[in-house]
């Protein structure tokens, strides 16, 4: 069956306005998750170029105060307003997106959050091609220290030092 | 009763209320969106304000419940299954993105609705990226 992408000319960037990005923290004294349904994030199926941009403080925790403290003293929302990333899938060649498929790729680039830019972060993820639809899922782990997210040590059995980043976006609209 | 014993029973007391306190701190819930008071604004407007004057749009709408009023451009479910509505602006490819908290929402593209919901505020990428942001409205609900 042909794919619908086969049908006609291929666009080449695709955006979504409400991917979602998650982290989970997994501490000794409770785990923490937050969940973000505004990621803003363009995929160019052309050069493999990928980019996301996060406001802070669109992440929705279970406790309003955990919501508080995440914007008012760790990631500091009203300074750093965004988390951004821009890349590139770095085996392109990998992916057909005329096939129906879960193709295992690899993505490297500038990761931003906490006024810190870290380059050429690489993590691996998958580009699903469904009907003709474009999906990127990753799952990756951060370090608090690395960006400069400072954690005071009474709370510091409720955080932990590595967080798991879950991202989830489908790619619905042309450019 | 010795008064070491008086102290000890003083100590525990305030011990207790402290630890009650960060309890009740710890677990306070959510602002309550639905029954709050609003800032009334339209598409336009909101999303004016940020481009002219992020600063001035920033103290004034972030983190505030903002009632809007305007027209469905599209509606659809995000990746955990709730509702969103992007509501026109008179600036091409440019929305006011409302993620509902309200469970169903009888909604449709082209309708015309007010949302109540808390700013977030402009989400833009940068000029490589290409793409207009839209300001983002979270926790929404259908203005009674």
């Amino acid at each position: 069956m042909r794919s619908p992408l086969t049908q006609q000319p291929i666009r080449k960037k695709y955006f979504t306005k409400n991917g979602l990005i998650s982290f989970f923290s997994k501490a000794q004294l409770e785990n923490i998750k937050a969940d973000n349904n505004q990621v803003l994030s363009t995929i160019d199926v052309g050069t493999g170029g990928i980019q996301f941009s996060v406001l802070i403080n669109g992440f929705h925790f279970p406790k309003a105060t955990m919501e508080e403290h995440f914007n008012e003293d760790y990631m500091e929302s009203s300074k750093y307003p965004k988390a951004t990333f821009k890349g590139k899938i770095t085996d392109l060649s990998k992916v057909d997106f005329t096939k129906d498929g879960v193709y295992k790729v690899n993505v490297s680039g500038d990761l931003t959050m906490h006024g810190i830019t870290k380059p050429n972060f690489s993590t691996d993820g998958t580009i699903t091609i469904k009907d003709g639809k474009i999906s990127a899922n990753s799952k990756f782990m951060i370090e608090l220290k690395d960006y400069n997210i400072k954690i005071p040590k009474v709370v510091a059995s409720n955080i932990a030092e590595k967080i798991e980043i879950t991202v989830v976006c489908s790619y619905p609209n042309k450019m | 009763m010795s008064n070491a014993t008086k102290i000890l029973i003083l100590t525990s007391f305030l011990l207790a209320v402290i630890v009650l306190i960060g309890v009740v701190m710890w677990n306070k819930p959510h602002r309550d969106v639905e029954d709050a008071s609003t800032i009334k604004t339209t598409p336009d407007d909101l999303y004016n304000e940020f481009v002219k004057d992020s600063a001035q749009a920033k103290t004034k709408f972030i983190n505030k419940v903002v009632s809007v009023s305007g027209e469905i451009a599209e509606t659809f479910a995000n990746e955990q299954y709730q509702t969103v509505v992007q509501l026109k602006t008179s600036t091409p490819n440019v929305f006011i993105n409302c993620t509902f908290e309200q469970k169903e929402v009888s909604v449709k593209k082209g309708m015309t609705i007010a949302v109540k919901g808390i700013c977030d505020g402009y989400n833009s990428g940068d000029a490589e990226m290409g793409l207009p942001g839209d300001v983002v409205l979270v926790r929404c609900y259908v203005k009674k």
